[in-house]
């Protein structure tokens, strides 16, 4: 994979086989994708959903010490005023010192979008510089300049010279894909392009021989984790407390990071994600353009998939036998503390919300801890889903629903499937309350989600929620959805249309 | 030409458009525009908005026809045609209402053009040109009411003298739009007034259609609705005052006593409402003159805000708790006539105290406004510093205050810290409120 000479990544109808629009079985959507039938779906009525831009902000937001120019109108920068103030905590988790977020809108107004906005974008950088003079500033460009024809790159290399930042060019104009997963890509192309510059000997005096060889050898040791910015800190040190038992030193990337620590990533052995739609394109990079190998199989989430995540890393540095250890000390005492939960647990009936290898991990999750998965509901399909979803058991009755957002489709399968339990991401949990259910919120940047310490927090989580959910029931005993009756009555998915 | 702006307190017109339609009573808001600008703008609704939540039809509710590459090279007005045949199906509502996002206006879609095919039809569906780059927040509530006022509000000659229409507070910009509504309508009451507010509580669209027999239009603001009420003028023939957002007691006599005048109501009504309020009013607050007078309640202030909230936050501290504002940011995109207008309301204070007021959209400007107005200390072993002190501001602030040293409250947007139901700081009432919520700050640790 070479895109990084290009100044604009692709999107990921053109580079996967992804879709954002499909309702049946989860066998039959890898079936049907692998024919290509998927390519042209789309919906005859949709809801409002996130874009590329807000995915790639909620990343974008989490780097230490940079400011965030939004490129656009004023209003594309809107998502930022919800995240500030917990930004700031979260990024203090990891770096006691950090700012909090720092943004510019470049404010574009009818004159701009008729004369072009290259000069508001000029003048944001400057006043971004002297005002705060952060290790980078971020571009986000949105829609309206991609339309009127603003050369963000070219204003960039002509103010670059002024400032000592290095600026960073995004690109995720909104439109421009259905897929607002395209914003991995579209971040991590900004960073291969303009935060990894690894020089040679910079920054690090070798006085000896010997130090030589044991910095040759941290390296060979040294891995690095690719975290989302939807994991919590908690989660991030149950990953680093397993890659540590192995004695194996970890680099964290790319949320929370310094601009300066994405140089470090080409100071590993191998690269780790916990997402393979996060992060092929970063990892296939980092392999073709510095010979780094990588291991994108699978997501520590549950107990199966956790062991083998750190079975495949294990088996990279030949420590298989150390990990089986582990594995199996880990795994016992997880039993163990998950006896007592079993019971509360046995035979609740969950429906599953949130992006694609997450859902599918969770719905393995729960599967073990005793609960009935009666659906998934996945933000987007691409085909690093499809081991994960060929080796779910029951795969071959449990209805899936690839949808960003579209909660239309969620309320008309609630009323269907009548789950006992919502699990579900922000933004698709409050309509699901409103059918009366209890629910349990994941992906968030405040639980435990990873490991095996995820998959006891998880029981607990749920073991405590489904004690009292008088608050959801109240809810739904009194508030009602904006839906015809009628529309609980068709197919969920009757607004689907395959296309040709 | 525009000025980038640090850290924008409001969205674009396409979000103060999705907002005032999503707080109005069994109305269905269709986005005509690209896919993440309704859940961009949500976002910033729920999160920012003092825990707004999704409302009847917003969140991932909201229906949006989510045009991308394909429509906005051959155009989207069939896509648009679509999503408002299908919606009509699905959701559940009394009106139907577009609004456009930028990519529609800037390739040309004729919206009103595919709209008009739904009304010639019978079906009750408007539209309104609300592209981003158009403006701010309240420049989207202000068309959007141009719009209801134009379109949705019946004419009639027949007036009805004890009728009036208020507005002015702008939904989910102002935190505490339906608490502040609520109260403003029963000091109306009060008065004798039967009032539409068009988003309160209790209200449904039959208030907003029948709002032109109404006899006055009272807009609580000096800049947010102002067009609409010219509209209105234009249209119905009804006039409009506009009044300051009133806190506290001094600003809600003056309150009470504008729109009596305005409204002929005789002098002794209006005072008589007014000495009762007052009654009520330090009935309560006489708890407070041991603790303020125990433990030196005074602050020196510093209040961040919108145009309405500034001036009437300032005012409240000073006429009402007796502190020290000493300065007042206001966050605007305002032009030289507006920025005149609402200097003159930081002037005749009953206390005597006039702040320090500027104009300024950046928030990290703030502290440095700070810095120009209260001398450093020079090394001084005796310095008048700028303590105790106390900051009221957005979310933003709460950095500030900690590097002041001072108390803190959120009360403008964003709002992210509190969660804000039915609260209300207009009025008698909500100067209460904000005592309480001020004070308890002060008292908080211990």
């Amino acid at each position: 994979m070479d895109y990084i000479k290009d100044k604009i990544p692709p999107v990921r109808e053109d580079r996967l086989r992804a879709c954002n629009a499909y309702g049946g079985l989860g066998c039959d959507l890898v079936e049907q994708s692998k024919k290509g039938c998927l390519n042209g779906t789309k919906r005859t009525f949709s809801q409002a959903q996130g874009c590329q831009l807000n995915l790639s902000l909620a990343i974008l937001n989490t780097i230490i010490d940079a400011v965030v120019i939004i490129h656009g109108p004023i209003g594309c920068s809107g998502s930022n005023l919800s995240m500030a103030g917990m930004g700031k905590n979260f990024q203090k988790l990891r770096h006691p010192e950090a700012t909090g977020l720092r943004w510019i809108s470049t404010n574009l107004g009818d004159a701009e979008v008729i004369n072009g906005g290259e000069d508001n974008l000029r003048q944001a950088i400057l006043h971004a510089e002297k005002e705060f003079r952060p290790s980078a500033i971020i571009v986000v460009n949105s829609c309206v300049p991609a339309i009127i024809g603003d050369d963000i790159d070219g204003v960039v290399a002509e103010v670059q010279n002024e400032v000592n930042a290095r600026i960073v060019p995004i690109h995720c104009e909104g439109f421009k894909t259905k897929i607002m997963a395209s914003a991995y890509d579209a971040v991590y192309h900004g960073v291969l392009r303009n935060l990894i510059q690894p020089q040679e000997g910079l920054g690090k005096v070798v006085t000896n021989d010997l130090e030589e060889l044991k910095e040759k050898y941290r390296i060979s040791r040294t891995v690095n984790v690719l975290n989302v910015s939807s994991m919590s800190r908690v989660d991030e040190v149950e990953l680093s407390r397993l890659l540590k038992a192995l004695d194996l030193n970890l680099n964290i990337l790319p949320c929370y990071a310094h601009p300066d620590d994405f140089n470090k990533a080409t100071e590993a052995a191998l690269n780790v994600s916990i997402c393979a739609t996060h992060d092929d394109y970063f990892v296939e990079h980092l392999k073709e353009k510095y010979g780094i190998p990588f291991i994108l199989r699978t997501i520590p989430i549950g107990v199966k998939n956790t062991n083998e995540w750190i079975l495949d890393i294990a088996s990279f540095f030949g420590l298989e036998k150390a990990a089986a250890r582990l594995i199996e000390q880990e795994n016992l005492e997880l039993e163990a503390a998950l006896a007592p939960y079993r019971e509360i647990l046995k035979g609740k009936r969950v429906l599953i919300g949130g992006g694609e290898i997450r859902v599918v991990a969770t719905a393995d999750l729960f599967q073990y801890l005793g609960l009935e998965v009666i659906g998934m509901r996945a933000y987007h399909y691409d085909q690093f889903v499809d081991p994960l979803l060929n080796d779910l058991s029951g795969n071959e009755k449990i209805p899936f629903n690839v949808a960003t957002g579209q909660a239309f489709e969620q309320a008309n399968l609630i009323e269907k499937l009548k789950p006992d339990l919502y699990v579900g991401h922000v933004g698709g949990n409050g309509p699901a309350a409103k059918h009366g259910l209890p629910i349990l919120p994941v992906f968030h940047q405040s639980n435990t989600y990873m490991g095996y310490a995820g998959v006891f927090d998880i029981a607990r989580r749920l073991a405590r929620i489904l004690k009292n959910s008088s608050f959801n029931r109240n809810l739904g005993e009194n508030v009602r959805l904006p839906y015809f009756p009628d529309w609980y009555k068709q197919d969920p998915f009757a607004y689907i249309d395959p296309g040709k | 030409m525009n000025k980038f702006i640090e850290r924008p307190r409001y969205l674009c017109t396409l979000s103060g458009a999705v907002a005032t339609l999503n707080v109005l009573p069994r109305v269905i808001p269709i986005i005509h525009g690209a896919a993440g600008c309704g859940g961009n703008i949500s976002n910033a609704l729920n999160g920012a908005g003092g825990y707004f939540g999704s409302g009847y039809c917003g969140g991932q509710a909201l229906p949006s026809s989510n045009v991308y590459e394909k429509e906005i090279v051959f155009g989207g007005e069939e896509r648009l045609a679509e999503q408002i045949t299908n919606t009509l199906k699905i959701m559940d509502g009394d009106l139907y209402f577009v609004v456009t996002a930028c990519m529609v206006e800037m390739i040309g879609d004729d919206v009103l053009g595919v709209v008009n095919r739904f009304r010639n039809e019978g079906l009750p569906v408007l539209a309104a040109e609300t592209g981003g780059f158009k403006g701010n927040s309240y420049a989207g509530y202000d068309i959007v009411l141009q719009t209801l006022f134009r379109e949705y509000v019946q004419k009639t000659s027949l007036k009805e003298s004890h009728t009036v229409n208020l507005w002015g507070v702008v939904p989910i910009q102002d935190v505490f739009w339906k608490g502040n509504l609520r109260v403003l309508k029963n000091l109306l009451l009060k008065l004798g007034f039967q009032v539409n507010t068009f988003f309160g509580e209790g209200e449904n669209l039959d208030n907003l259609k029948n709002a032109g027999s109404a006899s006055l239009n009272i807009v609580v603001s000096d800049t947010f609705g102002i067009k609409a009420a010219q509209v209105f003028e234009e249209i119905h023939g009804v006039p409009y005052i506009c009044v300051p957002l009133p806190i506290g007691a001094k600003a809600t006599d003056q309150f009470l006593q504008t729109v009596g005048d305005s409204l002929r109501i005789p002098k002794a009504k209006i005072d008589t409402v007014i000495a009762e309020e007052n009654a009520l009013y330090y009935s309560y607050l006489e708890r407070l003159a041991d603790g303020y007078n125990d433990l030196d309640f005074q602050r020196y202030s510093v209040v961040v805000g919108d145009s309405n909230y500034a001036p009437a936050l300032a005012r409240y501290l000073a006429d009402d708790l007796g502190w020290l504002p000493e300065l007042v940011v206001i966050t605007d995109l305002l032009n030289d006539e507006e920025k005149q207008l609402l200097s003159v309301r930081f002037q005749g204070y009953t206390s005597g105290i006039t702040p320090k007021v500027v104009f300024d959209t950046d928030t990290n400007n703030v502290s440095k406004h700070i810095q120009a107005h209260w001398p450093s200390n020079k090394s001084q072993k005796y310095y008048d510093s700028f303590n105790p002190a106390f900051v009221i501001g957005s979310s933003f602030e709460r950095a500030l205050a900690e590097e002041l040293g001072a108390g803190y409250l959120s009360v403008t947007y964003p709002v992210s810290n509190r969660v804000v139901l039915s609260r209300a700081y207009a009025g008698y009432e909500g100067g209460l409120r904000l005592t309480e919520d001020i004070l308890s700050v002060i008292v908080g640790n211990r």
